[in-house]
């Protein structure tokens, strides 16, 4: 058995090893977002930077481990909601250096470079390095983002939850519960795969179109909408929708010129609990849509094909697929007669 | 400011041609209306504004129908105003101070306008009641405000309110003003903001046209004609005022009392178009130099063509906004520091030679 181990030991210096074993032989070292991590045992404490980190560490049974928690978007999922609110919230939106540190963590997980990274509005991950603390950043904003170009980043690849449940296998790996992760990225495929038989089975127009609409900064204002490379750009592709929006950006501003002559056959609005700009609330969108002497025109809002969604399932996490699968079953409720 | 008065410049001007500016204004408009993010036909756009004007009754599309009147009409027309509003701003602060640098930003009406509007979208100040319009609207008011009193403290403390102090007062209040609602401004951006919400803030300061819709029409329409005729009421004071406001005030004219109908008017208007597009640059300052070179200083003359000339020039930058990178709208401040500044370049170097 000794003998096994030693042999394996090097084998899991390589990430894909993962799946082979159960048990995390530490010292364990990992490339993350290009910085190089090493861990000789599992992290005590961590402290989160990003909502999406914070709930992927509660949904492998972490909770216990997470000292802190920032940057929330919307409330935590509902299943989780008793846990989080047991743990300190150091900040709504970006945490300073300090307060993350005073935690004392041996871990920061952080949803987005933006936040942690070579131009880390919390901090740089060396600062944190420096003292120490390890840092992980989900390889969902990285793997096929540029985050030096375009105001919210900009995709070199299309997005693919397999960069979440590689961000969800390397955190089970790092805290050793990779049965857990196993576990929960299983569930995600299972889910993921029923909204896309659901979406085929309803033999949807071939080419069928789609705009997912964010927000607004201000009321009639060109709008924030999705890019074709990012988490609403996958649900499309799977489910067989063409995204009008060509823009490589991960939320590009476009017209509603544009869009209302591109005439989608579907629009997805962002339901979300921040109200910073009047178009945050859903309730502004919908009027807009059926008011302004244009849009109230488009073929979507005639027939009345305006689906509601979490603005986070439409972020690169692993809400996207319970975005994939809210998208799917509100396709079963719409009709596409042109 | 001081040379141009002192030396009689070369006038292409002539009452004859006066029929051109409506023309160039009418044909600006319509340019505006034809060009836009997406191609439509020209023919198109004739039938819906045939279909409107006149009642005609083609088959056009509707969405084509509601882009071209609805946003593109409105839109050019709207930008018209704020070219027109902000080369008169620019043309009265500049004869008021006797100050080349004048333009309608300086009394801490822009600087304003950006703390207004944080203060709404990234403070969260309203909790998403108040637009960011009514945000700006209320800071360029206030940021006025405190610049006049500021202005007034530091006129009577040197001496009784002697003119060209005034005038020197008024700029660095202006100035002070400024810099204290920037730093908010920077302030509430650095304690609240994400990366998304300041790009979307820096994107609305820097000019945009996007959400015009008829209603602000209504809106800076009167602005700007209450503007255009307050000047041309003033315009024999604003060609004193030229000369210094001692000179003004040996003529018989009320320094004061005209200066703060003067300047509380254009202000009014600037801080309502900056309310409506944002902070657009360069209008105010490069438009009314461009005009005197080419009409002269009298303001009889120099009023209208200034007026003339914001107004085409904005609907111009807004047309290249929209189509200079194909499938995205640039900020039209952009646009007119990219145009605006080697234009004035040119009449610079061109009205020096002519000397």
């Amino acid at each position: 058995m000794k003998i096994a181990r030693h042999f394996l030991l090097p084998l899991s210096l390589i990430p894909v090893s993962f799946s082979m074993a159960s048990d995390t032989e530490y010292p364990l070292t990992l490339t993350n977002c290009g910085t190089e991590i090493s861990f000789s045992s599992a992290p005590e404490g961590v402290v989160t930077v990003g909502q999406s980190a914070t709930e992927i560490l509660y949904s492998l049974g972490l909770s216990d481990r997470v000292l802190g928690t920032s940057v929330w978007f919307n409330p935590v999922l509902p299943e989780f909601s008793e846990v989080n609110a047991g743990i300190e919230r150091l900040a709504d939106n970006d945490p300073s250096f300090e307060a993350v540190v005073n935690r004392r963590p041996q871990l920061v997980a952080a949803q987005y470079e933006w936040h942690v990274g070579p131009t880390g509005s919390v901090a740089s991950r060396e600062q944190f390095h420096e003292l120490g603390i390890a840092t992980y950043v989900m390889p969902a904003d990285c793997d096929t983002k540029d985050n030096s170009t375009g105001g919210d980043g900009t995709r070199t690849a299309a997005f693919s939850p397999a960069h979440v449940y590689k961000g969800i296998t390397e955190l089970a790996a790092i805290f050793d519960v990779q049965e857990a992760g196993r576990a929960l990225v299983t569930e995600l495929e299972a889910r993921e795969a029923d909204a896309i038989a659901k979406a085929e089975s309803l033999e949807l127009p071939q080419d069928l179109s789609a705009v997912f609409w964010f927000s607004s900064p201000d009321s009639s204002v060109d709008p924030y909408v999705a890019g074709r490379l990012g988490s609403p750009g996958y649900m499309m592709e799977k489910l067989g929708i063409q995204n009008v929006i060509q823009s490589d950006e991960e939320w590009p501003i476009v017209g509603w010129e544009s869009i209302a002559r591109s005439d989608p056959d579907l629009i997805v609005i962002a339901r979300m609990d921040r109200r910073r700009f009047p178009a945050d609330d859903i309730e502004e969108k919908l009027n807009f849509l059926h008011s302004d002497p244009v849009t109230r025109e488009m073929t979507a809002v005639k027939n009345g094909n305006i689906i509601e969604m979490d603005a986070h399932a439409m972020s690169a996490t692993m809400r996207t697929i319970f975005g994939l699968e809210s998208l799917a079953d509100a396709l079963t409720t719409l009709s596409f007669e042109r | 400011m001081k040379l141009a008065a002192a030396v009689q410049l070369p006038m292409v001007f002539r009452w004859r041609w006066v029929w051109l500016a409506p023309a160039t204004l009418f044909l600006a408009v319509m340019a505006g209306t034809a060009i836009g993010e997406t191609a439509i036909p020209l023919e198109t756009i004739l039938k819906v504004l045939a279909n409107r004007l006149w009642g005609a009754d083609h088959a056009v599309d509707r969405i084509d129908a509601g882009i071209i009147w609805n946003y593109r009409l409105s839109r050019a027309i709207l930008a018209a105003c704020c070219g027109a509003g902000l080369a008169l701003s620019g043309v009265v602060l500049q004869a008021l101070l006797r100050n080349p640098l004048a333009d309608p930003f300086l009394m801490g009406i822009s600087a304003g306008a950006s703390t207004g509007a944080v203060a709404v979208t990234i403070a969260g100040l309203g909790a998403g009641a108040v637009t960011l319009s009514l945000g700006a609207f209320a800071g360029a008011g206030l940021a006025f405000s405190l610049v006049v009193l500021l202005a007034r403290a530091a006129g009577s403390g040197t001496g009784g309110g002697r003119s060209a102090q005034a005038a020197g007062a008024i700029i660095l209040a202006g100035i002070a003003g400024s810099q204290l609602f920037n730093a908010l401004t920077a302030f509430i951006i650095a304690k609240s903001a994400n990366a998304e919400q300041a790009r979307g803030i820096m994107f609305w300061l820097m000019g945009n046209l996007s959400g015009v819709r008829w209603d602000d029409v209504t809106l800076g329409l009167p602005a700007a004609l209450g503007g255009l005729l307050v000047c041309l009421w003033y315009r024999r004071a604003l060609d004193a005022f030229t000369f210094g406001a001692d000179s003004a005030a040996s003529m018989g004219i009320a320094v004061r009392r005209v200066r703060a109908i003067l300047i509380a008017v254009m202000a009014l208007v600037t801080a309502t178009m900056v309310s409506m597009v944002g902070a657009i640059g360069f209008v105010g300052l490069v438009i009314p130099h461009a005009m005197r070179f080419l009409v002269g200083n009298r303001h009889t003359r120099l009023i209208p063509a200034s007026a003339l000339a914001g107004a085409v020039f904005l609907i111009g930058a807004d047309i290249i906004s929209r189509v200079i990178v194909p499938g995205q709208v640039l900020p039209i401040g952009v646009v007119t520091a990219l145009v605006g500044a080697p234009a004035f370049a040119v009449i610079l170097i061109r009205g020096t030679r002519r000397r």
